[in-house]
C-alpha cells in the first residue's frame, strides 16, 4: 500500500488553511498552467484522467463537465456540494478546514473550464465552524486578488459564495441542493430523461463534490497520467476514505482505489477496537449495503469490485462493527435516520421510511412477528425504483442487506 | 408536433407527439389511478400512483412525467404493475383514518375508488402507531381541512401558489410530519378559494357549505352555465329530489371548459345556487293578493288594453331565445323594449381572471340582438318588466312584473318566472361564446319561462 | 411584537443580493440572521424576510419548517445537540446522553425552565471519526465522555458568573 497525498497533501501542515502558508506549499501554482489551456482542453484532460465524482455516485466528472454549454453565451454556475451528511462520511470537512485554498484553486479552474464566473459552496448548516475557516480563506483569496474580477491578473473573473444549509440530509442530493440554493425547501426535482446539466434559476449548472473539485489542481499539474498513476484502470486515482465505529484509529486517510478493505482497516484504522472480531462493515456511507466480515475480507476498495460483491463504494466512509454489535439495533438506528430525513415529497418514501421504522421498533420491543420482518422487506420493494430521487431506493438497499445477511438476529427478536 | 401512434394495452391510439401520457390515458378513459396530477396544475410527480409499464424501461414509469413517443408500448394492466400500485396505495392509506363511513367525500374520493379497485386493504396498523394530525381545521372561505385524510398531493397548495398566486396554503414540515396548513393566524382568503375542495382528490378538504348536506351518490348533475356574471363559467348543477318534496340544488361545481373557465369558478358564482332557492316568487299576485292563473291573465289583458305608452324591460340574464321572444312580442304590442346593461355593472366584482364587472350573464346576447339599453325616464302608462332589477326606476302608472324573486315595491300584477335553472336556452358570454344550458330543475308545479308566458298571453289574445 | 433586522444584518443582506441571480435565494441566509438575532424565528421575522426578498411569507414559512436547525419557538440558550446516528451510537453515545439528561435535568426535546439549556438528539453530524459528537450552539465537541460533559458545563458556569 503506497502512501498517496493528492487531496490531503497539506493536511498535516500547521495552519495550512492560511493563505501564506498554503502558498509556501504550492497553493494556486496550477492556475498559470490551467489558464494557458483552453477550457475545452481542460475538460479533455479531466476526461482522460478518469476522475470520478467523489460525492458517492462515482460518475465520470469529465463527461458531466462536457454537458455544460461550450459557447459561454449563457450564464452558468458551479455549485460545490459540501452537504456531507451521509452517515460515516466526514472527509469534505477535512478539506474545507485544513486545505481550503486547494478547493478554491480547483473551483477557479473548474469555473474557467465550464465558462462560469460564479461558484457556490453549499455547506451543511451544522458545519458552521468549518464554514468560518473556509470563509476566512475566501476573504484572504479576495484580498490577494486570487478571487474576484480578475483572478491573479489572468483576465478571468471568479466569485465564490458560501451558502449554508440548515439541517437536511436530502440537500446533498444535487437537485435538492439547488432548490435549497434557490431559497426553497430541499425537494429533489423530477429527473430529466436524457443527460443534461443541472439548472440553477434556469441556468445550466455543474454540481460536483468538494473532493472532486479539490482533485482538479493535481490533475492539471501532473496531467491525466499523473492521476492515473494511482488507482485502477476504471477507478483511477485516490479517495479520502474515512473509517469510524469500532476501530482503533478512526479518521480520514487518503488511499488509492484498489486498496483491499482489510488492509485499509488494519493499516490506517489500526484494527478492530479492543481486539474484538469483526462482524460487519458498511463500506461507503450508511446508504451502501452492509458487508459481513467474510465479504469484507475479500472486498477491494474500488467502484467495480464493490459492485461485484453486491454493494457500492459510495462515499468511502466505512462504518466498522465488531462481534458484539446488535444488528437489529444498528438497522433501527439507520431507519430512524432515514425516517427523519425523508423530504416527504413522494408517498412511497414518506410513508415507507416511517412505517419500516415503526415496524422494526415493534420487533425491537419484542412485540413483532415474522410477518413484520417480511412486511419491512416488502416496504423495501415499494421504496425501490418508484420515487423521485434515489433516497428511498437506498433505504431499500440498507434494509435488504441487513435483514438478508443477518436474518437470524432479527428472527431471534421475534421468537423470544 | 406530428401525429403519432402508440400502443396501450395492446390497442393502438393516435395522438400528438410529446403529449403527456397521462393526458392521453385520461382522454381515452383508461383507468390509471392518480392523485397529484391535474390538467390545470400540471405534473408534480409526488403521489407515484400513475405508474405504467413502458416497454424498454427497466422500471415502471409515472405517466404524468412521460411524453409519448412514436412506437411507445405501454401497459396499464397486468400483475406486475398492479402489484406496484397496490403497494403504493397501501402506503397512502397507512396514516389515513379510513373513515369513509363518515367522510363527506365518500363517493367522490379517489382513494376510496382505488382501494375498492385494488382489493380491500387489510389494516394491521395500530391506531396508536399512526402519525396523528389535526382534524376539523377551519381554513376560511368555507373550506374545512382534515389533515389526517390528506395524501399530500399538493394540488391545493399549487392552486394558491400557481393559479391564484395568493399563497395562503402550503405544505410545511418534513417527512411524515409534512402537512397542509395556512400561516398561523392567517386564513384561506381569495375569491376562488373553494376550488381547492374540488381539487382535493380525497376528503381532506371539504366545503362547509356542502358538509354533511347530501351524500354525493344521491345527486344528479346537470351541465349549465353560471349566471353570476358575463363570463359564463361552465358548471354542473348538482341537485336531488326527495320524495314528496320539490327538487333542491345542493351545489354548483365547475365544469371544465378550456375556452371559458378552464377548470375553475369563483366562490361568488359557486354559492349563487343559494339564490335559486331563497326568496323566490312562486305565486301570482294582483295588487299584492294571491290569485289564480285565469284571474291573472284577465288582469294582464285588461292592463295592456287600457292603452297608452308601454315600456318593456328585459333582464340581461334571460336566455337569447327568451330575449328574442320578448323582442318580437314588444314589436307586436308596439311597446318600447330596453334592457339597460349599466344596471348590472359592479366594478368591485371584476378581476383580471374570471370575474367580470358586467354581472349580467347574457349582456352580450342583449347587445347582439340590438336591444336598446337606455332607461327611459319619461312617464309611461304601463311597464312590463321581465325580471330586470331596475324596474322601479321607470315612472309608470301601472306595472306588470314577471319575476323570479320577490321584489320590494308595489306592482299591479306579479307573475312568477322560471329562473335559468328551470328553463333552457342559450347565453352569449362576454367573449362572444354561445353556450346552451339545458333545463336542470323540474318542479312539481313548474313555473313558466318568458317564452311560455308570452305564448300563453298571446294565445289568450287570439 | 415586531421584528427588525439590525443595521448590520440589513447591510449584509443587501451585499448578498449582489451575489445571487435572484433575491429569492436569500431565504436561508436571512432565516439564519433572524435566528442569530432573536434566538428563534418569529412569524414577524418571516413576514419581514418575505418583504425583503420578494417571496410570499408562506414560502419562507415552508422553508423554515423544513430544516431542522431552524427554531420557530424560543429554545434554551445553550443547545446541546447530541448525535444519535450509527457511529456515535456504536461508540458510546448512550452513556453521554444519560449523563446529559442527568446533569441538565431535561430530556431530549426539552428546554430547561430557566431558559438556559436545551437538549436534542440529532442525526449524523459528519464527524463520525471522533464519535460520540455533539454540537453546542455553533461548536462541535468531539470524542465525548461524561467527564468531558462535566468540563463543558463547568466552563459554561464560569461564563455565567
Ligand atoms: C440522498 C442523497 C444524498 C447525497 N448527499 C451528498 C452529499 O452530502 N455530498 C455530495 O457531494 N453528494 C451527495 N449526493 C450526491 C449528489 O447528488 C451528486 O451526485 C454529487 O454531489 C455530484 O458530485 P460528484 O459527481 O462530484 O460526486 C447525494 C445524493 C443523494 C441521492
Ligand atoms: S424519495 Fe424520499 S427524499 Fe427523495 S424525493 Fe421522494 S420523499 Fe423526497
Ligand atoms: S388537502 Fe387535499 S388537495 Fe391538499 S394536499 Fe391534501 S390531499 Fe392534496
Ligand atoms: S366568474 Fe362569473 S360566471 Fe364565473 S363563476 Fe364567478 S360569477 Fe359565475
Ligand atoms: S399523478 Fe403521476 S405521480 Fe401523481
Ligand atoms: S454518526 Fe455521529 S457524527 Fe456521524
Amino acid at each position: 500500500m503506497r502512501e498517496c497525498r493528492i487531496v490531503s497533501q497539506k493536511f498535516d501542515i500547521y495552519q495550512s488553511h492560511k493563505l501564506d502558508i498554503a502558498k509556501e506549499h504550492g497553493a494556486y501554482s496550477s492556475l498559470k498552467d490551467a489558464f494557458a489551456l483552453s477550457p475545452h482542453e481542460i475538460v479533455e484532460i479531466i476526461k482522460l484522467s478518469g476522475l470520478r465524482g467523489k460525492g458517492g455516485g462515482g460518475a465520470p466528472a469529465g463527461a458531466k463537465w462536457a454537458l455544460m454549454p461550450q459557447d459561454g453565451a449563457q450564464t452558468s454556475y458551479l455549485a460545490v456540494n459540501c452537504d456531507e451528511s451521509e452517515p460515516g462520511t466526514f472527509k469534505d470537512r477535512q478539506i474545507i478546514s485544513k486545505d481550503p485554498h486547494l478547493l478554491l484553486e480547483g473551483i477557479i479552474i473548474t469555473c474557467y473550464a465550464i465558462r462560469s464566473h460564479s461558484a457556490y459552496i453549499y455547506i451543511r448548516g451544522e458545519y458552521s465552524q468549518f464554514a468560518k475557516i473556509l470563509q476566512e480563506a475566501i476573504d484572504e483569496a479576495y484580498g490577494a486578488g486570487i478571487l474576484g474580477a480578475d483572478v491573479m491578473g489572468l483576465g478571468y473573473g471568479v466569485d465564490v459564495t458560501i451558502h449554508r444549509g440548515a439541517g437536511a440530509y436530502i440537500c446533498g442530493e444535487k437537485s435538492a441542493m439547488l432548490e435549497s440554493l434557490e431559497g426553497k425547501r430541499g425537494h429533489p426535482r423530477l429527473k430529466p430523461k436524457r443527460p443534461e446539466p443541472e439548472w440553477y434559476f434556469g441556468n445550466p449548472t455543474l454540481v460536483n463534490n468538494v473532493e472532486t473539485i479539490t482533485t482538479v489542481p493535481y490533475i492539471i499539474k501532473h496531467g491525466a497520467n499523473g492521476y492515473r498513476a494511482y488507482g485502477t484502470e476504471q477507478s483511477p486515482g485516490t479517495l479520502l476514505f474515512a473509517i469510524s465505529g469500532h476501530i482503533n484509529k478512526p479518521g480520514v486517510y487518503e488511499a488509492e482505489f484498489g486498496t483491499p478493505m482489510m488492509e485499509y482497516i488494519n493499516r490506517y484504522g489500526g484494527g478492530i477496537r479492543g481486539g474484538k472480531k469483526l462482524k460487519a462493515v458498511i463500506p461507503g456511507g450508511a446508504s451502501t449495503a452492509v458487508l459481513t466480515a467474510a465479504e469484507a475480507e475479500c472486498a477491494i476498495l474500488d467502484y467495480e469490485h464493490m459492485r461485484t460483491i453486491g454493494s457500492a463504494l459510495g462515499t468511502g466512509g466505512m462504518i466498522v462493527m465488531d462481534e458484539d454489535t446488535d444488528m437489529v439495533e444498528a438497522l433501527k438506528n439507520l431507519l430512524e435516520f432515514y425516517h427523519h430525513e425523508s423530504c416527504g415529497q413522494c408517498t412511497p418514501c414518506r410513508e415507507g421510511t416511517g412505517w419500516s421504522d415503526t415496524l422494526l421498533g415493534r420487533v425491537l420491543d419484542g412485540k413483532g412477528s415474522n410477518e413484520d420482518i417480511d412486511k419491512i422487506l416488502e416496504l423495501a420493494k415499494t421504496m425501490d425504483g418508484q420515487t423521485i430521487c434515489v433516497f428511498a431506493p437506498a433505504v431499500a438497499i440498507v434494509i435488504r442487506a441487513f435483514i438478508g445477511k443477518f436474518r437470524d438476529e432479527f428472527e431471534a427478536r421475534v421468537n423470544r | 408536433m406530428s401525429q403519432i401512434e402508440i400502443v396501450i394495452d395492446e390497442k393502438k391510439y393516435a395522438a400528438q407527439e410529446g403529449l403527456l401520457l397521462i393526458d392521453l390515458l385520461i382522454r381515452e378513459g383508461l383507468k390509471v389511478p392518480y392523485f397529484c396530477y391535474h390538467e390545470a396544475l400540471g405534473a408534480d410527480g409526488n403521489c407515484r400512483m400513475c405508474m405504467v409499464e413502458i416497454e424498454g424501461q427497466k422500471r415502471p414509469q409515472i405517466a404524468c412525467d412521460t411524453n409519448i413517443k412514436e412506437g411507445m408500448i405501454v401497459r396499464t394492466k397486468g400483475q406486475m404493475i398492479e402489484s406496484v400500485r397496490r403497494r403504493i396505495l397501501e402506503l397512502e392509506l397507512i396514516n389515513h383514518p379510513v373513515d369513509c363511513a363518515i367522510c363527506d367525500q365518500a363517493g367522490e374520493c379517489k382513494l376510496q375508488d382505488f382501494y375498492m379497485d385494488y382489493g380491500l386493504y387489510d389494516s394491521k396498523i395500530d391506531q396508536a402507531e399512526k402519525v396523528h394530525h389535526k382534524k376539523h381545521i377551519d381554513l376560511g372561505s368555507n373550506v374545512m381541512l382534515d389533515q389526517e385524510r390528506c395524501v399530500l398531493c399538493a394540488r391545493c397548495t399549487r392552486f394558491t401558489s400557481d393559479i391564484t398566486k395568493t399563497h395562503e396554503l402550503g405544505i410545511v414540515g418534513r417527512g411524515d410530519h409534512a402537512r397542509v396548513t395556512t400561516m398561523p393566524g392567517k386564513k384561506l382568503d381569495n375569491p376562488y378559494a373553494m376550488n381547492v375542495v374540488d381539487l382535493c382528490p380525497v376528503g381532506a378538504l371539504t366545503s362547509k357549505d356542502f358538509r354533511f348536506a347530501q351524500r354525493v351518490w344521491f345527486l344528479t348533475s346537470t351541465p349549465s352555465v353560471c349566471h353570476g356574471c358575463a363570463k359564463g363559467c361552465n358548471i354542473f348543477i348538482d341537485h336531488n329530489k326527495e320524495k314528496y318534496k320539490d327538487e333542491r340544488i345542493y351545489r354548483f361545481r365547475p365544469r371544465p371548459n378550456a375556452d371559458v373557465n378552464g377548470y375553475f369558478i369563483c366562490d361568488a358564482g359557486r354559492l349563487s345556487y343559494k339564490e335559486l332557492q331563497e326568496n323566490r316568487q312562486l305565486e301570482m299576485l294582483i295588487d299584492g293578493m294571491v290569485s289564480k292563473e285565469d284571474e291573472a291573465v284577465a288582469c294582464y289583458h285588461k292592463l295592456v288594453a287600457d292603452g297608452g305608452k308601454i315600456v318593456i324591460l328585459a333582464d340581461a340574464n334571460l336566455y337569447t331565445e327568451e330575449l328574442e321572444a320578448i323582442q318580437k312580442y314588444a314589436h307586436i304590442l308596439g311597446a318600447q323594449l330596453c334592457a339597460p346593461l349599466e344596471s348590472y355593472r359592479d366594478e368591485s366584482f371584476g378581476d383580471d381572471w374570471l370575474k367580470s364587472s358586467q354581472r349580467a350573464a347574457n349582456a352580450k346576447g342583449v347587445e347582439k340582438l340590438g336591444i336598446a339599453q337606455i332607461l327611459s325616464t319619461d312617464p309611461v302608462a304601463l311597464l312590463i318588466n321581465f325580471n330586470h332589477p331596475d324596474g322601479s326606476k321607470i315612472k309608470a302608472q301601472k306595472s306588470i312584473h314577471l319575476q323570479t324573486h320577490q321584489m320590494e315595491g308595489k306592482a299591479d300584477l306579479v307573475l312568477p318566472l322560471a329562473p335559468f335553472s328551470e328553463s333552457s336556452g342559450t347565453l352569449v358570454n362576454e367573449d362572444g361564446i354561445e353556450q346552451f344550458c339545458p333545463k336542470a330543475i323540474w318542479r312539481n308545479e313548474p313555473l313558466m319561462s318568458a317564452i311560455e308566458w308570452i305564448d300563453l298571453l298571446q294565445g289568450g289574445e287570439r | 411584537m415586531s421584528f427588525v433586522f439590525s443595521e448590520e444584518n440589513l447591510a449584509k443582506i443587501e451585499a448578498l443580493k449582489l451575489r445571487y441571480p435572484s433575491p429569492a435565494a436569500l431565504s436561508l441566509p436571512c432565516l439564519w440572521m433572524a435566528q442569530y438575532q432573536d434566538g428563534h424565528i418569529s412569524l414577524e421575522a418571516i413576514e419581514v424576510i418575505g418583504e425583503l426578498i420578494g417571496t410570499p411569507p408562506m414560502e419562507i414559512y415552508r422553508v423554515a419548517t423544513f430544516y431542522t436547525m431552524f427554531h420557530l419557538e424560543p429554545i434554551g440558550k445553550y443547545h446541546f445537540q447530541l448525535c444519535k446516528t450509527l457511529s456515535c451510537a456504536l461508540c458510546g453515545k448512550a452513556e453521554v446522553l444519560e449523563h446529559l439528561i442527568q446533569r441538565l435535568g431535561i430530556r431530549p426535546g426539552e428546554s430547561s425552565d430557566d431558559g438556559k439549556f436545551a437538549l436534542s438528539q440529532v442525526e449524523c453530524l459528519g464527524s463520525c471519526g471522533t464519535a460520540p459528537v455533539m454540537q453546542m450552539n455553533d461548536l462541535y465537541y468531539e470524542n465525548l465522555t461524561p467527564e468531558k460533559i462535566d468540563a463543558i458545563l463547568e466552563s459554561l458556569e464560569g461564563e455565567h458568573r
